[in-house]
């Protein structure tokens, strides 16, 4: 393909080849995404070969490679990603776990609506939003538009939508398991994008896995989640929920403004949607003691 | 260390945000958010927080936290000192 558009998290993403540029092919992840579409939220045009950035330019964000092996987490390599600013444009410098001869570079602006992508290393034929480029593209479109991108696993239940948030461990993908063997609707297991529109709050999920197709739900609480021997909730407010939620969040602020905005986003969220701890146990009593929380 | 006469001012490498009568404050390390140390700042550390201004010494803060809500000035100088000194990494104290 020379061009396309993603439907993801509710953004409209368009994707198009420079001239006698690459031949674009999405990963199956995303074939359920790819949506008609002659509009976009932003475009990014994508070029092949390498990309300089300026020498004056300032490295803000260095994200080193981790793994992570039964919950301990194992630094591979120092650079994995890094975020540079030249004057008003921001580029995103960064390695591909899966290919460790290919480089690429995102120049974009968090006030312009297209970006550029070169892919180095990769040929004449690649999925311009292979990992981790998906995920950081996504996370600055989330700041753009002031929404929130968080360590969570997402529910509906009879109508209702729970959003259980904890860092790795915490039991995202064992909660949402639990509810999806009761017949729940399960968003997603792992990572969510909170948006608010027309004033309603809404979790969308992301095409992680190759089995992902795209999915939102309206929500209604948040839970920060822990293993327990007995199911126990306690509910939280004011800027202890703001700081547990925080906690939780994919965040790469880099400037005092870009970190007054998002806590300011954080904060409005805990103050529309109820906040709770839950601490619980790894079975159905969770799903009761819940539903006669709420 | 603090004393009566000091001005207190806030740290510029500190974003705070009001949500009802606490504080959430998130230190700054290099411009990067630093969301390992946030602080939240309960009614009475909102006070204090909102009086410093670079302008009031302490003696003026520990003041207008008596006339405020009715403690002894021992109390009130404790209370004071022991949040510009929890709080220190955050303040500039002159």
């Amino acid at each position: 393909m020379i061009n396309y558009n993603l439907q993801i998290a509710g953004y409209n993403i368009r994707i198009e080849s420079d001239q006698d540029g690459p031949d674009l092919v999405p990963e199956e992840r995303f074939h359920k995404n790819i949506i008609r579409s002659a509009d976009y939220d932003v475009l990014i045009r994508v070029h092949p070969g390498h990309y300089i950035i300026p020498e004056e330019a300032e490295r803000l964000f260095v994200a080193p490679y981790i793994i992570e092996v039964k919950d301990m987490k194992i630094t591979s390599r120092d650079n994995f990603w890094s975020v540079y600013r030249y004057r008003s444009s921001l580029f995103i410098c960064t390695n591909f776990p899966a290919d460790k001869n290919k480089t690429a570079v995102l120049k974009f602006s968090l006030l312009m609506r297209e970006w550029d992508l070169w892919i180095d290393g990769a040929g004449n034929s690649f999925d311009p939003l292979e990992y981790p480029l998906d995920g950081l593209i996504l996370y600055y479109l989330t700041v753009i538009n002031g929404d929130i991108m968080i360590h969570a696993a997402g529910v509906n239940i009879a109508g209702q939508g729970f959003l259980f948030s904890g860092i790795s461990g915490k039991g995202k993908t064992t909660i949402a398991t639990i509810f999806g063997d009761s017949g729940a609707r399960i968003i997603h297991d792992d990572r969510l994008i909170i948006r608010n529109i027309n004033s309603d709050y809404y979790m969308f999920n992301t095409p992680v896995r190759r089995d992902d197709s795209p999915d939102k739900s309206h929500l209604h609480r948040i839970f920060l989640i822990e293993h327990a021997q007995v199911n126990k909730i306690s509910p939280l407010s004011g800027a202890k929920a703001v700081t547990n939620v925080i906690a939780n969040c994919i965040q790469h602020n880099y400037s005092s403004d870009m970190i007054a905005r998002f806590l300011g986003s954080v904060s409005i969220l805990c103050s529309a949607i109820p906040v709770a701890t839950l601490q619980f146990k790894p079975d159905r009593s969770v799903i009761d003691h819940l539903l006669e929380y709420v | 260390m603090a004393d009566l006469n000091s001005v207190v001012s806030r740290s510029p490498s500190v974003v705070t945000r009001k949500t009802g009568n606490e504080y959430v404050l998130v230190p700054l390390t290099d411009n990067i958010a630093d969301m390992t140390s946030v602080y939240t700042l309960n009614e009475t550390g909102t006070f204090i927080w909102e009086l410093i201004d670079g302008e009031k010494n302490v003696g003026d803060i520990i003041n207008a936290l008596i006339r405020e809500y009715d403690t002894d000035s021992d109390t009130a100088k404790e209370d004071v000192l022991s949040f510009i000194s929890k709080m220190k990494k955050y303040l500039v104290v002159k």
